[in-house]
């Protein structure tokens, strides 16, 4: 065979794979598109729907916007329906939720990577070590622990205690440990001699971290925001037991409340799902080169 | 004066009057910790010498907070007897008896309700013998809770002759049983010289004697029939003389014993041991999965004469970037046995349909290819930075061979690759073993192990433990706590491996 088919022949070979997998990859979004479209609460399972089936219910009911059903088609009987709370209040809450966790998480994980990577200080590499190790033990069998905590806190104050969202912030917090090996990495990357000139022209410590190494360090930051923000808004377990009502629920609690084991709205889902996922995802995906980055050197850092 | 120390005094004052609040709310506990804390604050953000702490305190405190806290919390709870049917501490339990009392043949009072506004009540009596002895109660809330605190008995006070009782009294068929009867009957009330009573059948209040006496070696006596009982804190249970479990269980210390069931008791031992088996085996394939897939694809796109790669690299991340909790239960509604896209798809083309959620190995599969998908796109990504770093001339040599991609790959790629990545494996292997969330929103665990009780085939120990401790029949905090150190103990044990593994790694690269 001639080298240059032999090539073509390859290239065919590999985009046809890659085709493949992104079908199998798109597929699962495109059906709960059509999900959220159609009339009726069907499983996202058609590539297409008839004009006719077509309907705006599921996305009027997600936003919270008052419709008419038809109650009886018999005598064309209606009845307005309007969600309360409006689901769109939970993507709302998510949106709060993870980006007030992600904030702390950045603020408490960067100073203390700070010290890890640039202070020379008693038990350094013994807390760098446990702080990993003990982030280990899984946040779901913490849940009794998080609970009797919160319920204390509640006793004193309402705002921190179980079924508030500063509650579940609270515990969302603690998860710094692998953002510190994160940011820290990408310190030890940066070369100090720029700290220790400002450090000899008189600058203080803290005004070296601040106005040098931090301003430097704005991808790491941008990575671990970004990725912070997916996981609390990914985040089930913890979450489902600490918000008990639905006016304080998040996306990821919302979502799966439409989907009782008895009667499964899975339209409603479908549109919540679609309106709830794809802001995040815009965002994920304008900033993949950014994130990719991070996950490497984070990684290869460690 | 500083800056510094102003900011200092503004946290330190709050934080010294919530624990003087924490403190007389009767938390000595909380307080002597929070107490500790603002002193360890105040110290290293006053004292130069602690200068390195300032930036890792705030952080450490939460961290302490929520993860170390629950950590020890949990590894005490694995210590003790502690389930749905030893509930209660002991005191509580304790104060269960000294709560019980008998009719000891006194006068007996008829009754009226005085509903007072949306909650309250005030109980009105009349002596039988002698109706000119009124008596009636300060207001009282009746809670149709199941085991609340233990609540002191509400007083009574002589009504002054003439004086007629507040408000309209309800009638009998009024006083429901959920809400008021049982309640009502629940509840403690003492007369002016201090006479115990309690309602006795539908109608009368009756005077009552406590029925349990305290000894001075911590057993009760039974002052209606002599009998005694003592707690017995090997059992969690008090028993009486003949060694008969009286009244519910209390928490208790036991040492090891939680430990030694998973090992004994075949109930828990035997789904114990294959749920073990399924969580290696679910993690080490989807390691293994998600790296061939995420290897093959970062070669494919590294070819830079390949058109669309971009557009391919975003498409393919799409799965890391869509919130997992969404992807799950969309699967969860593509697998659906009879009507799921999956099944439709493959009936169509007339090949079988598996049984994704009756089988156990339909499951496990659904579980894992679900998994791979989601799973991936992260391998893809660490992969396409790892294979930046290595050098294209390597590659110019075996070129001149007259090699195929295939043994490049194999002889020149794989082996400069693979040994960076091994931390990266660890750390995801560990995260899959404790993969929550996929099992719990796809499958729940199901379909149920036949003889396992709670334990479902696709089960990770993760949630069996948390089935174990949440589910409502026969919860078994105790238990799942042991389970969970276990669980921390074997993920810990792969971390602290993977510190030496990169440890290694830099020395080696230095």
């Amino acid at each position: 065979m001639r080298p240059e088919l032999k090539l073509k022949l390859r290239k065919a070979l590999a985009h046809l794979c890659l085709i493949s997998i992104v079908t199998l990859v798109l597929i699962p979004f495109v059906m709960v598109t059509i999900a959220s479209l159609r009339k009726g609460q069907f499983p996202p399972s058609a590539l297409f729907v008839k004009p006719d089936q077509l309907s705006l219910e599921h996305w009027k009911f997600v936003l919270g916007i008052p419709y008419r059903e038809l109650v009886n088609p018999a005598t064309g009987e209606t009845r307005v329906i309007q969600a309360s709370p409006s689901p769109l209040l939970w993507v709302w809450n998510s949106v709060l939720v993870s980006g007030c966790s992600s904030l702390g998480i950045i603020l408490l994980s960067g100073t203390a990577a700070y010290a890890f990577a640039r202070l020379r200080f008693k038990f350094r590499g013994s807390i760098l070590r446990a702080l990993l190790i003990l982030q280990m033990f899984p946040a779901v069998l913490s849940l009794v622990a998080y609970y009797v905590l919160l319920d204390y806190a509640g006793q004193h104050f309402r705002v921190i205690g179980l079924n508030t969202i500063p509650g579940l912030i609270a515990i969302y917090l603690a998860g710094i440990s692998v953002n510190i090996w994160m940011i820290k990495g990408y310190f030890d990357t940066v070369p100090a001699s720029m700290e220790e000139s400002a450090r000899i022209d008189g600058a203080s410590q803290f005004q070296t971290f601040v106005r040098i190494l931090l301003p430097m360090s704005a991808p790491i930051f941008a990575v671990v925001f970004i990725l912070s923000f997916i996981y609390t808004m990914s985040e089930y377990p913890v979450a489902s037991v600490v918000l008990q009502t639905s006016d304080t629920w998040t996306l990821a609690v919302g979502a799966n409340s439409f989907l009782y084991e008895q009667e499964k709205l899975w339209g409603t889902f479908s549109a919540l799902a679609v309106l709830g996922g794809l802001p995040i995802t815009i965002v994920f995906l304008l900033c993949q080169r950014f994130v990719a980055s991070g996950i490497t050197s984070g990684a290869v850092k460690e | 004066m500083s800056l510094r120390h102003v900011l200092v005094i503004l946290f330190v004052l709050p934080g010294l009057y919530l624990d003087f609040l924490a403190y007389t709310s009767g938390s000595a506990w909380v307080a002597l910790g929070l107490l500790i804390v603002i002193g360890l604050g105040a110290y290293i953000y006053l004292d130069d010498r602690a200068k390195a702490y300032r930036y890792l305190f705030p952080g450490l405190i939460g961290f302490g907070l929520f993860v170390i806290f629950p950590l020890l919390y949990t590894v005490f709870v694995s210590l003790t007897r502690y389930s749905s049917s030893h509930l209660l501490p002991y005191d509580r339990a304790l104060s269960l008896f000294q709560q019980e009392t008998f009719s000891n043949g006194g006068s007996s009072y008829n009754y009226k309700l005085l509903p007072q506004g949306d909650a309250a009540f005030l109980l009105y009596l009349e002596e039988e013998k002698n109706p000119s002895r009124r008596f009636i109660s300060e207001p009282f809330e009746l809670n149709a809770k199941a085991s609340g605190p233990v609540e002191e008995p509400i007083k009574l006070t002589m009504m002054a002759e003439g004086a007629a009782p507040p408000g309209q009294p309800l009638a009998l068929p009024q006083i429901t049983r959920q809400k008021l009867y049982l309640p009502l009957r629940s509840r403690h009330f003492l007369l002016p010289d201090g006479t115990l009573i309690a309602l006795e059948g539908l109608q009368k209040f009756t005077a009552r004697q406590r029925l349990w006496k305290n000894n001075a070696d911590g057993s009760l006596t039974n002052l209606q029939d002599g009998s005694m009982v003592r707690p017995d804190f090997s059992q969690g249970y008090f028993v009486n003389q003949k060694g008969e479990k009286v009244g519910v269980g209390f928490r208790a210390f036991t040492g090891i014993e939680n430990y030694a069931q998973i090992v004994t008791d075949p109930r828990i031992q035997g789904p114990f041991v294959r749920i073990f088996f399924w969580t290696i085996l679910f993690s080490a394939l989807s390691v293994v999965g998600g790296l061939t897939i995420g290897m093959f694809l970062a070669v494919l796109l590294d070819w830079t004469e390949l058109r669309f790669r971009n557009l391919y690299r975003t498409l393919l991340i799409l799965p890391y970037a869509v919130p997992s909790v969404l992807s799950i239960l969309i699967f969860k509604g593509l697998f659906n046995q009879e009507f799921g896209a999956v099944n439709e798809f493959l009936r169509g083309l007339h090949l079988f349909a598996p049984e994704w959620e009756t089988n156990p190995w339909g499951a496990r599969a659904m579980i894992l290819l679900v998994n791979l998908w989601l799973g991936y796109p992260y391998m893809m990504l660490v992969c396409t930075g790892m294979l930046k770093s290595v050098p294209s001339t390597i590659y110019e040599a075996s070129a001149m061979d007259g090699s195929n991609p295939l043994t490049d790959f194999f002889r020149l790629t794989l082996p400069l690759v693979l040994p960076p990545l091994v931390p990266i494996l660890v750390a995801s292997f560990a995260f899959n073993f404790n993969n929550f969330t996929l099992v719990y929103l796809l499958t729940a665990g199901g379909p149920r192990m036949i003889g396992g009780g709670i334990a479902g085939e696709t089960d990770l120990l993760v949630t069996y433990t948390f089935n174990l401790a949440f589910r409502d029949s026969g919860t078994n905090y105790g238990l799942a706590s042991a389970i969970a150190t276990l669980l921390f103990f074997i993920v810990g044990t792969l971390a602290w491996l993977n510190l030496r593994l990169s440890a290694r790694k830099r020395k080696v690269a230095a």
